[in-house]
C-alpha cells in the first residue's frame, strides 16, 4: 500500500510543479491566450501587447529588486539600452530579428556591469539613487551621440520577419512577444528555484550572513544585474518593435517608476506577483477610462477641460490606496483569497 | 443548388463591400479624429488646438455640413509622449472607427503614428508639426501645412539684416538639442552662407533647462548682438532676461511659440522687441474676423486659450472639409485623398497664405510673416506680408 | 575673468535653489528616514499656491512669504497625516512608493487647479540690476542666495539649540531609544515635514520668481538629488552646502566644457560621490562594507 506522494524520477524532482491542477490551469490560459486573437480586435490586442512587454520588463526587476534585494531606479536606460540596440542592428546594420533581440539584451547586460560594479557597496536608497544616475545619464549619452544612435532624430523600425511573417503588427505580433514572455517567465521560474535564485535570496535577506556562509557577493550581484539587465533589454527591443519608432521621449525616467510600483504593486519577490502587477497597471489607464465613461457626464465643461487630468491622478491614487491597505500586493490579496476558500467556513 | 446559393451570396457580398463606406462616415456625420495634447505642460497646445476644432466644426455644421453630414470630432489624450500617441491613433481607428485625422501633435509623435497612417490610407493633415521629416519622404495620406522652423528664422534674419541693419553685426544661435533644434539652426546657417553674416557663437540646450546664464555668459562673451533665440516659452524668457541682466542690446529672432500670450506675458518684461516668424496670422482683419466668428461657437473662457494653434487646426480642418466635400456623397479615404491632392489657392480668408497641395510634398502653408513685439504694450505689428523663403 | 566670474556666481544663483530644496529633502530623511519623492511637486504647488496670493493681494515679498508659509505648512502636515501617518510600520520602501504615488497625484492637481500655462511671479521683488564687484545681479538672484543662507543658518541653530531640533535629532539617530525617553516620535514626523515644507514654499517661490512659474517645476525636485547625496542624505547643512557646490560645478562645466554636461554633472557626481564615500560630505557614517 502507498502512503505519501513520492517523486520517482529525477524528472519529476525537476519539474516545475508537480500537481496536475497547477498544469491544467496553467495550460488552459494559455490556450485562452493563444485563441484571444480569434476574437479580440485590434486595439485589445495592442493592449495586451503592451501588457506583456510591461510583464517580461517587471518579470526582469523583479529578478533583480524582489529576489536579490537591489533597487533600481534605472529601468528606462536599460529599455532604452535594448531598444535602440535592436533598432539599430536591424535597421543600421541588417540583422535579423531573432539575433537582434537576444543580442540587444546582451548589450544591456554588459552595460549593467557599468552600473553594477561602482554599486557593490551600496546599498538600498543609495543603489536607487545611482541607478537613477544611470539612467539619466544613458538618456544624455543617447541624445548626444547621433553617430551613433541618429541622435534627436530617433529610428525607424520595420521590416522585422519570422518565418516570413512580418512580426510588427496584429496577430503575429501578438503571437511572438507571447513566445517571448513565456520563455522568460519559465527562465526566471527556474532560475529562482536553482542555486543561483537561492544565493540571491539569501542576499536579500541578509548579505552578511551569506558571505559568512560562503556565497560570493559580489559575483551574484554582478549575475543579479546581468540576468535582470538582459531580461529588461528584451523588453526594450519588444517595445521598438511595437510602437516601431523610437526617440528618447519613449524613454522618459517615469518608466522606471512605474516598473517600480508594478513590482511593488504585485508583490515583491514573486514572479507571479510581478506578473500581476504589470497587467494591472498596464490596464489601469483603460479601466479608468472605461469607469469615467460610465459615469462622467460627456458635456459638462469640467468633464472635458478635466478628465485627462483626472485620469492621472485617479492613477496615482489607486497606487496610493493599493500601498496603504494592500502592502503585500496583488499576490498577497490572492493569497487570501485562496485562504479564505479554502477554510471556509471556518477562520483558520 | 445549396452550394450555387452559398456563392451566388458570397459574391454579392463581396461586391457590396467595395461599395461599402469607409469607416468613420454615416449618413449623419462624419468622424475626425484628433491625437492630442490634453494633459501634462504642453497641454496649452492641445487646448488650443481642441479649440481650433471645434470652432471650425461648428462653423461648418452650422453651414450644412459636408453634404448634409455633420463632422464630429473624437479626441485622444497622448500627453505628447509618441509611444502614446501610437495607442491613442489606434484607438480611434479601431474603436472609435474615425475616417481622417486632423490633430496630430508634434513632430515624433507623428512620425511615431506614421505605421499606423500608411497602413490605414488615412487622410491627414499635419499642422501643428511642420517638419521636414515629415513630408520627406512624402507618404500618400499625408499632407503637411506650415513653414519649416527654418524658413521662419531665415525670413527674420534677413530682414534684420536688411531693414535693420545693426551696427558691427555678430550673430549667434542657442537651439534646442532635437529635431527641431536642428531646423533653428538650418536656418541661422543659411541666413549665415547667404548674407556672409558674422557668425559669432552657436549654442545648443537640453531640453528641459531652465538656467541658462552660462548660455547667455557665452554669447556675451562673444559679441552677440543680433541672437536666434530658439529656445521657447519659459526658456526663450530666461535667456532673454539673463541678457537683460548682463546689459545685453540685441536684435533677437524668436520661435513662432513666442507669439502666443503667455509667452509674450513671460518674454515682455526683459524689453527685446523681439521678432517672430510666422505662417499664419496674428494681427490685423483676419484675425479680428474669426474671433468674432468664433465668438458664435465657443464661449468667452474657451476663447482664452487661444492662440496660433487654434488657427493652423482651424484652417487643417477647414481644408479637409473642402475636399471632403468634393467627393460628394460617396464619400472615401481614396477621393478625400485624391481631393486634398488637388487642393490649389484654397483661401483661409486671410489667416494664412493660400493653401495648395498639388505639389510633389503635399507641402503647404510654408509661406512667412514677420511680426515685431512691442514689449511695452505687448502687441505685435506685421513687419513683412506673407513672404516664400 | 569676467566670464569666470559671470559663471560662478549663476551657479551660485542655481545652486542656492537646490540647496533650499535639498535642505527639505535632508530633513524628511533625517527625522523619517523616507525620501520625499514628492517633495519637486510640494514645491511647485506651494508656489501656485503663493502665485494665486499674489495676483489677488498684491503683495510684495515679505508679507507673501508671512502667509505663504504657514499655509504650506497645514499642507505638508495634512499630507504627512492622510498619506504617510497609515503607512506606519511598513517597509520604507513601501512608504517611499507611496510618496511616488503622492508626486503623481500633486502634479495632476496643480495642472487641474492652474491650467498648463506658464506664468510671470515677481513677487513685487524690485526688478533693476545690481553690481556686486562688477558682477550683475538681480535682487531676486540675491534674495535666492540670502534665503539659503538664513535657511541654512537657521536650520543648524534649530537642530543645535532648541529642544525640538535636539529631539529631532534624537529621533534620526535611533528612534526607539528616543521613545523610551518620552519623545513624542509622531510628533517629531509631523514637524518634520512641515518644517521641509515651509523651505519648499520658500524655495518653490523664489525659483519661479528667478526661472518663471511652469508646470515643469516639480523636475527641479530630481534635479536637486545630487545636492543632497554630495551633502549626505541626513545632513541639513550638508545639504545647503552641497547645493552650492552642484551649481557651481554644473556652471563651470558647462561654460568651460559645454555639451549638454550641465544637465548630468550633478549625476555624475552623485555616482562618484557614491563610489568614494556614499555618505557624502557631513552625513552620518553608515554603509558596511562588504
Amino acid at each position: 500500500m502507498r502512503t505519501g506522494h513520492f517523486k520517482e524520477s529525477y524528472g519529476q524532482l525537476v519539474a516545475l510543479s508537480d500537481s496536475r491542477v497547477t498544469w491544467s490551469w496553467a495550460g488552459f490560459g494559455i490556450a485562452l491566450l493563444i485563441a484571444l486573437p480569434l476574437v479580440a480586435h485590434n486595439y485589445l490586442l495592442t493592449l495586451m501587447v503592451a501588457a506583456m512587454i510591461a510583464v517580461v520588463g517587471a518579470v526582469g526587476l523583479n529578478m533583480l529588486t524582489g529576489t536579490t534585494g537591489l533597487i533600481s531606479l534605472g529601468q528606462s536606460g536599460f529599455l532604452a539600452v535594448g531598444a535602440y540596440t535592436n533598432a539599430m542592428l536591424m535597421m543600421d546594420y541588417g540583422w535579423p530579428v531573432l539575433l537582434s533581440l537576444p543580442a540587444a539584451g546582451v548589450v544591456a547586460a554588459l552595460i549593467s556591469l557599468l552600473v553594477g560594479v561602482p554599486s557593490l557597496r551600496l546599498k538600498g536608497l543609495y543603489l536607487a539613487i545611482t541607478t537613477l544616475a544611470f539612467a539619466f545619464i544613458v538618456n544624455h549619452l543617447i541624445l548626444h551621440n547621433a553617430w551613433l544612435t541618429h541622435g534627436p532624430n530617433g529610428i525607424f523600425v520595420s521590416g522585422a520577419k519570422v518565418l516570413d511573417l512580418d512580426i510588427q503588427r496584429g496577430r503575429p505580433l501578438y503571437y511572438f512577444v507571447l513566445a517571448v514572455t513565456v520563455l522568460v517567465i519559465l527562465l526566471a521560474l527556474n532560475l529562482q528555484r536553482s542555486r543561483i535564485g537561492r544565493a540571491w535570496m539569501a542576499i536579500r535577506d541578509h548579505d552578511i550572513a551569506a558571505r559568512v556562509m560562503g556565497i560570493d557577493l559580489v559575483r551574484y550581484k554582478l549575475l543579479a544585474f546581468m540576468v535582470s539587465s538582459f531580461i529588461v533589454g528584451i523588453a526594450g527591443g519588444l517595445i521598438s518593435l511595437q510602437i516601431r519608432f523610437i526617440n528618447i521621449d519613449v524613454f522618459a525616467l517615469i518608466l522606471s517608476i512605474e516598473a517600480l510600483a508594478m513590482i511593488i504593486l504585485g508583490g515583491l519577490g514573486s514572479i507571479a506577483g510581478a506578473v500581476l502587477g504589470a497587467i494591472f497597471l498596464s490596464f489601469l489607464p483603460e479601466v479608468i477610462r472605461y469607469v469615467f465613461a460610465l459615469f462622467g457626464d460627456p458635456n459638462s465643461t469640467l468633464y472635458t477641460s478635466y478628465v485627462y487630468e483626472i485620469r492621472g491622478i485617479a492613477y496615482g491614487i489607486v497606487i496610493v490606496l493599493f500601498l496603504r491597505f494592500k502592502p503585500d500586493g496583488l499576490i498577497g490579496l490572492w493569497r487570501d483569497a485562496r485562504k479564505y476558500w479554502s477554510n471556509w467556513p471556518l477562520a483558520y | 443548388m445549396r452550394m450555387r446559393t452559398l456563392a451566388l451570396s458570397a459574391a454579392l457580398l463581396a461586391s457590396t463591400a467595395a461599395f461599402a463606406a469607409d469607416p468613420g462616415v454615416t449618413d449623419t456625420e462624419i468622424r475626425i479624429g484628433d491625437v492630442n495634447i490634453m494633459t501634462g505642460p504642453a497641454s496649452f497646445i492641445g487646448r488650443a488646438v481642441a479649440l481650433g476644432s471645434k470652432i471650425a466644426a461648428s462653423e461648418i455644421n452650422a453651414n450644412g455640413g459636408v453634404n448634409g453630414r455633420n463632422i464630429v470630432i473624437v479626441t485622444e489624450d497622448d500627453g505628447y509622449v509618441p509611444s502614446r500617441s501610437f495607442q491613442a491613433l489606434t484607438k480611434l481607428i479601431e474603436v472609435d472607427g474615425i475616417f481622417a485625422l486632423n490633430g496630430t501633435s508634434g513632430t515624433a509623435n507623428v512620425l511615431a503614428m506614421m505605421p499606423l497612417i500608411e497602413e490605414n490610407n488615412l487622410p491627414t493633415v499635419v499642422t501643428t508639426a511642420p517638419n521636414e521629416l515629415i513630408y520627406n519622404p512624402v507618404r500618400p495620406s499625408v499632407f503637411t501645412i506650415g513653414a519649416s522652423y527654418e524658413d521662419a528664422f531665415y525670413g527674420q534674419l534677413k530682414y534684420i539684416h536688411e531693414n535693420l541693419e545693426p551696427e558691427n553685426a555678430v550673430y549667434g544661435v542657442i537651439r534646442q538639442e532635437d529635431d527641431f533644434g536642428v531646423t533653428v539652426e538650418a536656418g541661422y546657417d543659411r541666413a549665415v552662407r547667404d548674407f556672409g553674416l558674422k557668425d559669432g557663437i552657436r549654442l545648443r540646450y537640453t531640453r528641459g533647462t531652465t538656467n541658462f546664464a552660462t548660455e547667455v555668459a557665452q554669447m556675451n562673451a562673444a559679441g552677440v548682438n543680433v541672437l536666434a533665440n530658439g529656445a521657447i516659452i519659459a526658456g526663450a524668457a530666461n535667456v532673454l532676461s539673463e541678457a537683460r541682466k548682463l546689459g545685453m542690446e540685441a536684435q533677437v529672432a524668436s520661435v513662432w511659440s513666442e507669439n502666443m500670450p503667455p509667452s509674450v506675458n513671460l518674454s515682455a518684461p526683459a524689453g527685446y522687441d523681439y521678432l517672430v516668424g510666422d505662417y499664419v496670422a496674428l494681427t490685423g482683419p483676419a484675425v479680428d474676423d474669426f474671433i468674432e466668428r468664433a465668438r458664435q461657437y465657443v464661449t468667452e473662457e474657451e476663447l482664452a486659450g487661444l492662440n496660433r494653434y487654434t488657427y493652423v487646426t482651424y484652417i487643417g480642418l477647414k481644408v479637409l472639409a473642402h475636399a471632403m466635400e468634393q467627393c460628394g456623397q460617396e464619400l472615401t479615404r481614396e477621393c478625400t485623398v485624391e481631393q486634398l491632392r488637388q487642393t490649389r489657392d484654397f483661401d483661409t480668408q486671410g489667416l494664412s497664405g493660400a493653401i495648395s497641395f498639388d505639389n510633389d510634398k503635399q507641402l503647404s502653408g510654408t509661406a512667412i510673416a514677420v511680426y515685431q513685439l512691442n514689449a511695452a504694450d505687448r502687441t505685435f505689428k506685421a513687419l513683412t506680408d506673407f513672404v516664400e523663403y | 575673468m569676467e566670464f569666470l566670474f559671470l559663471l560662478v556666481s549663476s551657479g551660485l544663483v542655481a545652486g542656492a535653489a537646490y540647496g533650499l530644496i535639498a535642505m527639505g529633502f535632508a530633513l524628511v530623511y533625517k527625522a523619517t528616514g523616507v525620501v520625499n519623492f514628492a517633495h519637486g511637486e510640494l514645491v511647485m504647488l506651494t508656489a501656485y499656491i503663493s502665485f494665486t496670493l499674489w495676483t489677488t493681494f498684491d503683495l510684495s515679498f515679505f508679507p507673501l512669504m508671512a502667509i505663504t508659509i504657514p499655509i504650506s505648512m497645514v499642507i505638508g502636515l495634512t499630507l504627512e497625516r492622510i498619506f504617510i501617518r497609515p503607512m506606519l510600520g511598513e517597509p520604507v520602501f513601501s512608504i517611499v512608493m507611496v510618496t511616488v504615488g503622492l508626486a503623481v497625484i500633486l502634479r495632476g492637481v496643480t495642472i487641474m487647479i492652474w491650467g498648463p500655462d506658464p506664468f510671470n511671479f515677481t513677487a513685487n521683488i524690485p526688478t533693476g540690476v545690481i553690481r556686486i564687484g562688477g558682477v550683475p545681479f538681480y535682487p531676486a538672484q540675491l534674495y535666492l542666495i540670502g534665503a539659503l543662507a538664513v535657511m541654512a543658518l537657521a536650520g543648524w541653530a534649530f537642530l543645535r539649540f532648541t529642544r525640538m531640533g535636539v529631539a529631532m535629532r534624537a529621533v534620526a539617530d535611533n528612534e526607539t531609544a528616543a521613545l523610551l525617553v518620552g519623545i513624542s516620535v509622531s510628533r517629531i514626523h509631523a514637524m518634520a515635514w512641515m518644517l521641509s515644507s515651509a523651505l519648499a514654499s520658500i524655495a518653490g517661490v523664489l525659483f519661479a520668481v528667478n526661472y518663471r512659474l511652469v508646470p515643469d517645476l516639480w523636475f527641479q525636485g530630481l534635479k536637486s538629488f545630487p545636492a543632497v547625496i554630495l551633502g549626505g542624505m541626513d545632513s541639513i547643512l550638508g545639504a545647503a552646502i552641497g547645493g552650492i557646490v552642484i551649481g557651481v560645478i554644473e556652471s563651470l562645466s558647462q561654460g568651460y566644457v559645454g555639451q549638454g554636461l550641465r544637465e548630468i554633472a550633478g549625476f555624475i557626481v552623485i555616482i562618484i560621490v557614491l563610489m568614494v564615500r556614499p555618505y557624502g560630505l557631513f552625513g552620518s557614517r553608515e554603509i558596511e562594507r562588504v
